[in-house]
C-alpha cells in the first residue's frame, strides 16, 4: 500500500522487467521512456521467416493514470506502418486485448508479443477493407473507436 | 444495475428524444462512449465501492408499491438482518465476496490461517499455469498486504481503528480494492483452466475455456456468472450462499450454495446483474 500512484509504480516495475527480458526482436527506447513513464517508444523488427522480415517498426504506448486497470493506447508510429489487415494506415491497430479484452494481468511485454504474433501469422499484406473511411473519420485515440473484432485467424 | 443494462436504458431513453437524428459528420462511436463514461461517472460519484452496513428496512424501501418484491424482501428478512451494497461496476461479485469473507476472517483466526497459507501459495500455482510472473506478482503482493492487514488484528491489540474500519478503508481505496478484484479474477481463471474439462460444459458456443477466461474472467468490469462463482469458491475453499431475487413467482428467495453442499461463509444477494452482501441473523 505504497503512496506512489499505482500506475507509476507498476510502470516502473514493467520497465525494469522489459529491459531485463525483452521479447525477441523488440526493444524499448529507455532514454525516452526513463524521462516520462507515461509514454513508451518501442522498436520492433519484423520476425524472420514472415512477410515482414527485414522491416523495422515503431510502436507508441501511452498510459493513463488508471493503468493497468485501463488498457494502454497503442499505435504504430513513424515512417513504416506495417501493411496488415488489422493495421490502419494511421497506425491504429484492431486487436481485442487493446480494448475490450484488456486485462490488468497483461503487460507491455505481452502486448508486444501479441502484436508480433499478429504480424507473423499474416498471409497477405493488405490494409483493412475500410481503411480510407476509418482513417478519415476516426479519433486520434484508437481507444475511442468501438471496434468490431472479427476474423481471429490473422 | 449492471453496465450492460445501463446502456440498454440509455438506448431506450434515446429513442424518445426526437433530436437524436443520425448525423454522418458526428463520430457515433465517440458519442456512445462519451455517454457510457458519463453514466459510469454518475455511478462512481453516487455509490461507494463498498457501502455501510444498512438495516434491512432500507431494502424494503426500494420496493414501495411493488408487492411481489416487497413480499420477497419480507421473507428474506427472516434470515438476514443487514445488507451492504457494492458499486455496480461489473466487479461487484468479486468485491462483495472478498469484503464479506475478509470481514469474517477478522473474528476467525483459524480460518484466517488456513486462508493465508492458501493465498500465499496461489501465486506459484498461477505462474505454473502460464500466467506472466511479473504481473501476477504485482497483484499478489497487494493481495497479501490486504490479508495481512486483517491478520494483524489477531496478534496485537491494535491501537488504531477497529479492524472493520481498516478493511472498509482499504476496500474503498480504488487502487487497493481493484488490485484485490484483479487477483481474484486471476485465481478464478486459474481454477477454470486447471479443471477445464469440467468447466467446458458450462460454456456456451464453441469458445474454449481459455478464450472464455481471457474474455470474460480476466478483464475488469466483466460480470460474473455461476461459472465464476463455482470456480472461485472451489479454488479458495470458501462456501458462498447466493440468494436470487428476481421477478419469479415464488415468494421465497431461492438460495444456491457454491460449491454445492458447502457450509456458507459468505452470503450474497443477487438481483439481475448485481451482487450485494447479506448478513444473517
Amino acid at each position: 500500500m505504497s503512496s506512489t500512484a499505482p500506475s507509476q509504480r507498476r510502470l516502473q516495475k514493467e520497465l525494469m522487467s522489459f529491459l531485463k527480458e525483452p521479447p525477441p526482436g523488440v526493444t524499448v527506447d529507455s532514454d525516452l521512456t526513463g524521462q516520462d513513464l507515461s509514454v513508451w517508444i518501442v522498436h520492433m523488427d519484423g520476425a524472420p521467416g514472415t512477410l515482414y522480415e527485414g522491416e523495422k517498426f515503431q510502436l507508441q504506448f501511452k498510459f493513463g493514470s488508471k493503468y493497468p486497470f485501463d488498457s494502454p493506447e497503442v499505435t504504430f508510429i513513424g515512417g513504416n506502418i506495417p501493411v496488415h489487415p488489422h493495421v490502419y494506415s494511421n497506425g491504429h491497430i484492431c486487436l481485442s486485448i487493446l480494448t475490450e479484452d484488456w486485462s490488468p494481468a497483461l503487460s507491455v511485454q505481452s502486448v508486444c508479443l501479441s502484436i508480433v504474433s499478429m504480424l507473423s501469422s499474416c498471409k497477405e499484406k493488405r490494409r483493412p477493407p475500410d481503411n480510407s473511411f476509418y482513417v478519415k473519420t476516426c479519433n486520434k485515440n484508437p481507444k475511442k473507436t468501438k471496434w468490431w473484432y472479427h476474423d481471429d485467424s490473422v | 444495475m449492471s453496465k450492460k443494462q445501463l446502456s440498454a436504458v440509455f438506448v431506450k431513453m434515446g429513442d424518445k428524444v426526437p433530436t437524436t437524428k443520425y448525423d454522418p459528420n458526428v463520430n457515433q462511436d465517440e458519442l456512445i462512449m462519451k455517454q457510457q463514461r458519463l453514466i459510469e461517472k454518475e455511478i462512481m460519484d453516487s455509490i461507494p465501492l463498498v457501502g455501510d452496513k444498512e438495516d434491512f428496512s432500507s431494502l424494503e424501501g426500494e420496493y414501495d408499491g411493488d408487492d411481489i418484491y416487497k413480499q420477497k424482501v419480507k421473507n428474506l428478512a427472516k434470515n438476514y438482518k443487514y445488507i451492504r451494497r457494492t458499486r455496480p461496476d461489473g466487479n461487484c461479485f468479486f468485491r462483495a465476496f472478498s469484503y464479506a469473507y475478509l470481514e469474517k476472517l477478522i473474528d476467525d483466526r483459524e480460518e484466517f490461517n488456513r486462508f493465508r497459507e492458501l493465498a500465499a501459495k496461489s501465486k506459484e500455482n498461477l505462474v505454473a499455469l502460464g500466467f506472466p510472473q511479473f504481473t501476477v506478482e504485482d497483484f499478489h503482493d497487494t493481495f497479501m498486504e490486504v490479508i495481512d492487514q486483517v491478520g494483524k488484528h489477531h496478534s496485537v491489540l491494535s491501537p488504531g481503528a477497529p479492524a472493520g474500519e481498516d478493511l472498509h478503508k482499504v476496500f474503498n481505496d480504488q487502487g487497493n480494492s481493484d488490485y484485490v478484484v484483479v487477483y481474484l479474477r486471476l485465481i478464478t481463471s486459474g481454477q477454470l483452466q486447471r479443471d477445464s474439462s469440467f468447466y467446458q460444459h458450462f460454456i456456451e458456443g464453441a469458445r474454449s475455456v481459455e478464450d472464455f477466461c481471457h474474455q470474460e474472467v480476466e478483464p475488469m468490469y466483466k460480470e460474473s456468472d455461476h461459472i465464476h462463482i463455482i470456480a472461485l469458491s472451489t479454488a479458495l475453499g470458501v462456501g458462498v450462499r447466493v440468494r436470487y431475487m428476481d421477478r419469479g413467482d415464488s415468494a421465497e428467495v431461492i438460495a444456491h450454495d457454491f460449491p454445492e453442499g458447502s457450509l456458507p461463509q459468505v452470503h450474497l444477494l443477487y438481483r439481475p446483474g448485481h451482487y450485494d452482501i447479506l448478513y444473517p441473523h
